[in-house]
């Protein structure tokens, strides 16, 4: 249902944010970011207990996640592999040697004391992520965002304030759940820029199945760093969603700028949002040193130097190359239809299927999918108002109904109005589709001449016509679309049994009889 | 998860009780921190494994589900582990019963068993006078020599089993890094914390050996089965006259007391007389490695023990309310003991970043020590195989174990004053090994025909990584001569 409503209004939402924070161009902004993300892999990073978010307090721990002594890590090849994946889809370097080291600080939420984590010899250098005016709609043509480097590390705990009795709650179900953090170089120009590389990189490691992408339930967290005409860089800390790092950046550069103006320094410190305005959480000279050292509880990780390439032949098209195959012959899709497949893997599936039912053993033609899964299936939905769940018409009954459409075997409004019956009715879902047109009576008129069934139409047309002058009056002043109200009034009244280019042509024909007689 | 509020006292008072239960002979050199009730009938018969009938006792940073964990510290003083270390498993397995959680210097940190939480443990091979027992495995080394048990499990991070094992007379042996699992055992400081063993008899330690040199695939630094099966291809042990012995220059140092030169000079003597080649060598890393060796494990003690927080299990100092921060602040403050506050607090200088990098230039000397070692002895070592040995190498190494004789427990708290350093230097002859990571065996030694010394005497024996069985030939073959 999200989804759909994301598909059908993401354009006017996202147009409608974008002019929010103005550059000041005498203040040159400079942005980078951390993106810490959270692998969908079963186990932890380094113990067997599951990995998942959504589960009673303190249930998916092991004795290594609540850090009891003499429990020793062991790192899960699963989290390697997700993060490897990473690596090549970001065009990273991969190193042949990496290593765990202990970065040191004490919080309640943090069972060891330390988190482990990449500090001296990373997973993956030196990559990118190719932002395009055409798919991302930006104003250069190409602008490419560095990636420094991407480093495989441990989850904490989540630590729970409750103001109401003064306890602090600590969950450890996240302690010791794989994370990379993916650090970029200070690349970005603009806001904009930032949203549309956040959400490349969130379609990019869900259309992996590296990570769910969620940034509402904190699978995905950023720092932003920023600075303003090459000044002190400031920090901000655990962003959560973009509106989030939106008004963080509007407010610090706001914030920034002032001080600049006013004949001030910024100083280096780290900061957090607050509603909608950034806080000082702590300056340079109370900066923690984390005694950063390495795990020797842990072996050094070797990989072979063809690793890129093994794990690059495990991997599909990346999204921008899906978008551009999806959006060009034989599938032809509008660009933002494309991207909408890319950025719902379930749904592409579900396309690709019928892709290659309707048009591969059907031999009809592809905007007959196009529209059909994307206007009617998932449009049905949204009518309806009901949770998505694709699996209320199984492809090869949609490829069924979409045939029998093309064939003209029934009518366009006859399929919409059985695609709404089985979504309404859960219990038709099983019933072939021949027998639901039964049931429904949806068939197109058979056994009665072509002459009468004109007839009939010309009646019921001019019925309509009659009782609608408004509507008519409207149509020959030009308003030549107020016809659709027309056709639906008739297909309504014949149920949808007969052909809407039949009734428009009659309907056209009193129009223009009307004209005729005006003048 | 609420914050766990403070444990009774009751459940401390658990553990003294426990203390009092034991028996008087045990409790006279407060050798033990807790008893372990025996889970065997005295009627079962089970002769048929390796270990029946013998018992042991476990030193308390070694975990084990029954009864408390302790670590010797206030910080575990109420700690129940829910699994079990998985070398007190085998040697269940084996057919031994474990009897009690041995006495230790807080978290292994010590060399003379007196910093511990459950006070210090008494030599038991001094007659009227309390002397210190040697550590941090002095209560294991304790019940072996008062007979509490057949044998003892320790752990040596830089001495701990062989100095108490030479202080109260027994036998202790450190074998090769990796070869006995450390799931279960509560790091000091990782990369050199090995299980040992402490016995009166070498047949016996040579028995607990097999059981216990185990790959684990729970801990991963135990070495791989591949590495074992090419051991099992090294040279064994065939004639004391073959064996080439070497006497490494360096640990002739100027603290050595005359009394222990006088040790070494005695059992060179020996060998010589059994027909092996005596070889002096030259390890210079060998000056190098307390700095290094104290770099290292100061820093991974400061990092090991950054979990006890107080906040899901240990020590919880109170009800008084504060940030999170007081509350963890306190909670170390007032649990972990003196001597090990001070190794935190030198750790983390070693590792802040404006020390420098002391953590990696110790390790460096550790690669360093390992190369010498390949150039001076007849094997290879198996992880470092780029390294030929030399046809002409030493079989083994030999130096005394300690440079000083055990002190009063009066004298040890007068010296400690004037220098804690001083505890430190007793260390300098048995840090090498640990550093390699290769197998060390300390072993009484006692002339044939004369009255039981006084003071016990006691010869150290190094072997290349992994020549734990000819080490172990060696000695039995070296005693038997004494």
């Amino acid at each position: 249902m999200g989804v759909v409503r994301r598909l059908l209004h993401t354009t006017r939402v996202i147009r409608a944010r974008v002019k929010g924070l103005e550059l000041d161009p005498a203040y040159q902004m400079t942005c980078g970011l951390e993106i810490h993300t959270q692998l969908k892999t079963r186990h932890k990073l380094f113990s067997l207990s599951q990995n998942r978010f959504d589960s009673t307090p303190n249930s998916n721990i092991s004795y290594f996640d609540c850090g009891l002594p003499g429990t020793i890590p062991k790192l899960n090849p699963e989290a390697l592999l997700l993060s490897l994946k990473a690596a090549v889809a970001m065009n990273c370097e991969i190193a042949t040697m990496s290593s765990f080291d202990r970065k040191h600080y004490f919080y309640p939420d943090q069972p060891l004391g330390y988190q482990i984590t990449q500090q001296f010899r990373p997973i993956a250098k030196e990559g990118e992520i190719v932002l395009r005016r055409d798919l991302d709609g930006i104003s250069e043509e190409y602008k490419r965002i560095r990636i420094k480097q991407i480093q495989l590390e441990q989850d904490t705990g989540k630590t729970l304030y409750d103001s109401f009795d003064g306890v602090i709650r600590i969950d450890l179900n996240r302690a010791n759940i794989p994370l990379i953090e993916v650090v970029t170089e200070p690349d970005f120009g603009s806001l904009h820029e930032i949203k549309v590389f956040v959400k490349k990189y969130q379609t990019l490691v869900r259309y992996l199945n590296i990570c769910s992408g969620d940034m509402e339930n904190g699978a995905i967290r950023i720092d932003v760093n920023i600075s303003v005409n090459g000044g002190n860089r400031v920090e901000i800390k655990n962003l959560g969603s973009t509106s989030e790092i939106q008004a963080a950046l509007e407010s610090e550069y706001e914030r920034q700028v002032g001080l600049l103006k006013e004949g001030e320094s910024v100083e280096q410190e780290t900061r957090g949002l607050r509603g909608d305005k950034t806080v000082r959480l702590r300056s340079k000279e109370d900066a923690l040193d984390y005694r950063y050292f390495p795990d020797s509880e842990l072996p050094l990780i070797r990989l072979d130097p063809g690793i890129t390439s093994q794990i690059r032949n495990t991997i599909p098209d990346l999204p921008d190359d899906m978008i551009l195959k999806l959006s060009s012959a034989p599938y032809s899709l509008e660009l933002r239809h494309a991207k909408f497949l890319v950025q719902n893997q379930e749904i592409l599936d579900y396309y690709m299927k019928l892709f290659d039912i309707v048009v591969n053993q059907h031999g009809k033609e592809v905007k007959y999918v196009n529209n059909w899964l994307i206007h009617e299936y998932l449009g049905a939905f949204n009518k309806l108002n009901i949770l998505m769940d694709l699996t209320f018409i199984p492809p090869e009954t949609l490829g069924n109904i979409v045939t029998l459409v093309a064939e003209k075997e029934i009518s366009t409004a006859s399929a919409k109005q059985l695609v709404l019956n089985i979504l309404s009715d859960p219990s038709d879902s099983g019933v072939s589709i021949t027998e639901l047109i039964e049931k429904y009576d949806l068939g197109q008129i058979k056994g009665v001449s072509s002459d009468e069934i004109d007839n009939a139409v010309a009646e019921l047309c001019s019925c309509i016509a009659e009782e609608n002058p408004d509507v008519i009056k409207k149509i020959r002043k030009g308003k030549k679309k107020a016809i659709k109200h027309l056709i639906g009034l008739a297909m309504k009244e014949s149920q949808g049994k007969v052909d809407s280019t039949l009734i428009e042509n009659h309907f056209l024909a009193i129009i223009n009889d009307h004209k005729n007689n005006g003048e | 998860m609420r914050l766990p509020r403070t444990h009774s006292i009751a459940q401390i008072e658990g553990i003294t009780v426990f203390r009092r239960g034991l028996s008087t002979r045990a409790d006279e050199f407060n050798s033990l921190i807790s008893e372990v009730k025996s889970k065997k009938h005295l009627s079962e018969k089970d002769s048929v494994k390796p270990l029946s009938g013998t018992s042991f006792v476990a030193k308390d940073n070694i975990a084990f589900p029954q009864g408390y964990t302790t670590c010797a510290s206030k910080a575990l003083s109420n700690y129940r582990s829910p699994f079990k270390a998985t070398v007190i498993q085998s040697l269940e397995d084996a057919g031994s019963d474990l009897i009690g959680k041995a006495n230790l210097d807080e978290f292994g940190m010590g060399s003379s068993n007196v910093e511990s939480y459950f006070g210090a443990v008494i030599n038991p091979a001094f007659a009227n006078e309390k002397r210190i027992a040697g550590g941090s495995s002095g209560g294991s080394a304790a019940a072996v020599r008062s007979e509490a048990s057949t044998f003892a499990l320790g752990t040596d991070t830089g001495g701990s089993v062989r100095l108490p094992a030479a202080y109260t007379g027994v036998i202790g042996f450190k074998p090769t890094y990796g070869r006995v699992s450390r799931w279960g055992v509560i790091p000091y400081a990782q990369t050199l914390d090995t299980v040992g063993i402490l016995a009166r008899d070498i047949g016996v330690v040579k028995q607990v050996f097999n059981a216990i040199d185990q790959h684990d695939e729970k801990d991963v630094t135990s070495i791989p089965e591949e590495i074992r099966s090419d051991w099992s291809g090294l040279p064994k042990l065939a004639d004391m006259k073959n064996t080439t012995v070497g006497v490494p220059e360096e640990f002739l140092v100027e603290e050595l007391s005359g009394y222990s030169r006088q040790v070494w000079y005695d059992t060179l003597n020996s060998l010589r007389k059994l027909g092996c080649t005596i070889k002096q060598v030259n390890i210079p890393q060998i000056e190098k490695s307390l700095s290094a060796y104290y770099t290292i494990v100061s820093a991974e003690a400061a990092s090991n023990l950054s979990r006890y927080d107080g906040v899901r299990y240990g020590f919880n100092s109170t009800d008084k309310p504060g940030t999170v921060h007081d509350i963890i602040s306190r909670n170390r403050s007032s649990s972990f003991g003196q001597e090990v506050q001070r190794r935190i607090i030198l750790g983390n200088y070693t590792l802040s970043s404006e020390s420098g990098d002391h953590y990696l230039k110790a390790t460096e000397v550790r690669k360093m020590l390992v190369k010498e070692l390949n150039q001076v002895f007849s094997t290879q070592h198996m992880l470092f195989s780029d390294d030929k040995p030399s046809s002409s190498g030493c079989d083994v190494l030999i130096s005394p174990t300690y440079t000083s004789i055990p002190c009063t427990l009066d004298e040890y708290h007068n010296m400690n004053e004037e220098n804690f350093l001083n505890n430190y230097i007793n260390d300098i002859l048995t840090v090498p090994a640990s550093l390699a990571g290769v197998p060390a065996i300390s072993v009484p030694y006692q002339k044939q025909n004369t009255p039981e010394a006084k003071i016990p005497e006691a010869i150290q024996i190094i072997a290349q990584h992994g020549n734990d069985e000819f080490l172990l030939d060696f000695t039995k073959e070296l005693m038997m001569r004494f």
